[in-house]
């Protein structure tokens, strides 16, 4: 689990008559990884798409189109369908229908088109009414010449002092002033200077005739005409889309099936009579991989495992990448999408999946900390789990509900239903008085939460901790910056083994050594300061001494221990377990303060508790603790996953640059019945 | 200029531990401003880049948390200061 599935450098080679069927198989199998061959070996070279395979490629494209034409997106699969099923359909798929759902398409393209130019048109007409001459006045004068247009104050005066034999309408328009004006020809571009001083925009007048009003009237109509011919076109490609769907997205996958069979031989080394295939198994596979290929050629095939001192030697001076395939159980699974949003792991890497999936949920339901708020996330979760079904929000989902349950778990521990003051105390009682004064003498105040028929359970009876109290801060102090130890202590334990997996001793015991060292003892020299237990601290800062002496004598020298603040600052940082519970805890408590110690007494003036005030107490309550809860998902998410980013990751993780991931050469079916 | 009244004391104390947050917050708000900017811009163009981003966004994120060190250690362990009275 906490390492890639260990792989085997395997050859497979053959004679070309038998790779149509060593194809089929590898497709089927769907177990091996195969290097592309990319030249360099003599006799070898590239091989050719097989068969069908520029037809099938031809016929993909077409059925994309229409997907795309239909709006045809992947989704969950509703019906799966047989592979005879689809060949039976496919001709009408892609003749008829591609025909009709293309001409449909392109109709309504061209519809849309000309509604635009319609209402350009308008557009432009709009401002003419307000000068209201016939449409066909504005054009064909040889020895005249119009200018139509905006402008920004009045040009009668200005054009006739250029031309005096000029004739300037003007009408206004939504607070512009709209004017036309037919000068003699000769005297154009003197006219045209004079308008553009005054601010001048010109309207392309629409060769149309008559009133302008009437002329919108008409276009109007014609708009109106083509919409109520679109809409039946757009309700058919709707109705086709919800017919042929399903049958289209198992075609699509029939199609990229064969079209990926045929063109697989484009990634082997072949010669006029042979082929191989190089490529990359997981060791538990091999043999059934062998003898699954020799069964269907009848062994007339050679499948070979290169041992690892050669696998070795390929990576190093070839440069392959072994493909990394992580294998976690199905409730460890989700959390791979938060090691996959920062980069796969090395085939020498540790996976740390499983890590986060530890301590992903204990930090974020230390953080959040509430029974309510934990059961409302899961239960709307529940809901969304229905509506979004794809891979990736699924995956969100189980993540964010795991860690939901450890909310709940330190809810308990925090003494918390929506937010301190809240239920707590109704459903389970409070602390009298009296011992709340005793407990804040001998200094084991933890804060009043509950007690009633549960009582308080723990070492000196601190639980359910009340997060607000300055004991359970410091407390809580301690614990954060601990937790950072042990989460950082485990990053670097990896990060030795990593660095000694690459035979890197010198990195492994002289740079990521006394980092662990340097952390573990540092915290504890705190610890040992705070306790006032001297010998610890003496102890632990020889310690503390010894891992910056170890530093220095690392591959980075003196600039080695210049990294010391950085990690000071990792231990540092996880007191944000601390810090951003207290914002979350602070909104609860105002609003819970609000609403019973304010608002309520205040709106009901007596003794009694009214209507009124005990409607809007609610209402405020249910408002803050909405918009606290939103706040309260994002920011526990993100912050451990900080936590784990660049705290934990930096010790050990992708210090080699990221891996490639195992894509063995076959297909989940989705669509298509296996 | 001495400060002899510990009510004083604590008040200033208070507020220098508001500062202490407040002012590692602008600055870190600051710093994630130019990297945010800068990561969107890469993950338009390289969705992959998610991951990588996200963690430099977040490294100046940790100074508002020193911020917030000192301003427990102002607010919690403030009895070595009431020596100074």
């Amino acid at each position: 689990m906490l390492r890639p599935v260990e792989m085997s450098r395997v050859v497979v080679a053959g004679s070309k008559n038998v790779m149509e069927s060593v194809v089929e198989k590898l497709h089927e199998l769907n177990l091996m990884h195969i290097v592309n061959y990319t030249g360099g070996a003599d006799y070898f070279e590239q091989g050719k798409t097989m068969g069908k395979g520029k037809e099938f490629s031809e016929n993909l494209i077409k059925l994309r189109s229409i997907e795309r034409y239909l709006d045809i997106k992947p989704k969950a699969p509703d019906v799966r369908f047989a592979e005879s099923e689809v060949l039976s359909q496919m001709d009408d798929l892609l003749g008829r229908l591609a025909n009709d759902v293309t001409s449909t398409y392109e109709r309504i393209t061209a519809i849309e088109a000309e509604i635009k130019s319609k209402q350009d048109q308008i557009n432009a007409l709009r401002p003419l009414a307000a000068i209201d001459l016939p449409i066909e006045l504005y054009s064909g004068y040889e020895t005249l010449a119009v200018f139509v247009g905006t402008v920004e104050s009045a040009v009668d005066a200005d054009v006739a002092k250029v031309a005096p034999k000029s004739e300037v309408f003007t009408g206004s328009f939504k607070n512009t002033t709209v004017v036309a004006v037919f000068v003699p020809v000769e005297k154009a571009s003197e006219v045209q200077a004079v308008l553009a001083e005054h601010g001048f925009a010109e309207i392309s007048v629409p060769k149309l005739t008559g009133a302008p009003d009437v002329a919108i009237a008409t276009l109007e109509a014609e708009i109106k005409r083509l919409e109520s011919e679109k809409e039946p076109l757009q309700k058919k490609l709707k109705d086709l889309k919800k017919q042929y769907e399903d049958i289209i997205l198992a075609a699509d996958e029939y199609l990229s099936i064969q079209t990926q069979k045929t063109d697989a031989p484009l990634r082997f080394a072949t010669s006029d009579n042979a082929f191989v295939i190089d490529g990359y198994v997981p060791s538990a596979d091999y043999d059934k991989l062998k003898s699954a290929l020799e069964s269907t050629t009848g062994g007339r095939i050679h499948v070979e495992r290169l041992p690892d001192s050669e696998m070795e030697e390929l990576v190093e001076k070839r440069g392959e990448d072994i493909p990394t395939k992580i294998e976690n159980p199905g409730i460890v699974k989700p959390y791979e999408l938060i090691t996959r949003l920062f980069a796969i792991p090395e085939y020498k890497e540790f996976d740390p999946t499983l890590l986060i999936f530890v301590f992903f949920p204990i930090m974020f339901g230390m953080i959040l900390g509430d029974v309510g708020y934990g059961i409302m996330i899961i239960l709307v979760l529940m809901m969304l789990k229905k509506k979004f079904r794809t891979e990736g929000w699924t995956q969100l989902i189980n993540i964010v509900m795991i860690a939901s349950v450890w909310s709940i778990i330190f809810g308990l521990i925090f003494g918390e239903i929506f937010g301190p003051m809240g239920l707590w105390g109704k459903i389970f009682g409070q602390l009298p008085h009296e011992e709340i004064l005793a407990l804040e003498e001998s200094g084991r105040f933890f804060g009043e939460g509950v007690f009633g028929p549960l009582g308080r359970v723990g070492p000196m009876g601190m639980f359910p901790l009340y997060r607000l109290a300055t004991n359970a801060v410091l407390m809580l102090i301690g614990v954060s910056i601990f937790i950072g130890v042990l989460h950082c202590g485990i990053g670097s334990i990896l990060g030795v083994k990593t660095e000694l997996n690459y035979g890197e001793k010198k990195h492994a015991y002289f740079e990521r050594l006394p980092v662990l060292i340097f952390q573990v003892s540092f915290a504890l020299l705190l610890l040992g300061l705070v306790l006032g237990f001297m010998p610890l601290v003496y102890l632990m800062g020889l310690l503390v001494v010894v891992a910056i002496v170890m530093m220095v004598m690392g591959p980075e020298g003196v600039m080695g221990a210049t990294h010391l603040p950085f990690y000071v600052s990792n231990l540092i940082s996880y007191l944000r377990l601390l810090a951003i519970g207290l914002a979350s805890v602070g909104v609860a408590f105002a609003a819970n303060k609000l609403a019973f110690g304010v608002i309520m007494p205040m709106l009901s003036g007596g003794e009694h508790l009214t209507m009124i005030a005990y409607i809007v107490g609610v209402i405020v309550l249910l408002v803050v603790h909405f918009i606290n809860l939103l706040l309260g998902i994002l920011s526990p998410f993100m912050h451990p996953l900080r936590l784990h980013y660049v705290e934990m990751f930096t010790k050990f993780y992708s210090q080699h640059g990221g891996g490639v991931e195992y894509s063995p050469f076959g297909h989940v079916r989705r669509y298509l019945k296996v | 200029m001495a400060i002899t009244d510990a009510g004083v004391m604590y008040g200033l104390l208070a507020v220098g531990a508001g500062l202490a947050t407040g002012l590692a917050g602008i600055g870190a708000g600051v710093g994630e401003q130019g990297i945010g900017a800068a990561v969107v811009g890469v993950v338009a163009e390289e969705p992959g880049f998610l991951g990588k981003g996200l963690f430099l966004m977040l490294l100046p994120e940790t100074l508002i948390i020193f911020g917030l060190a000192v301003s427990l250690i102002l607010m919690f362990a403030w009895s070595p200061f009431a020596a100074l009275l």
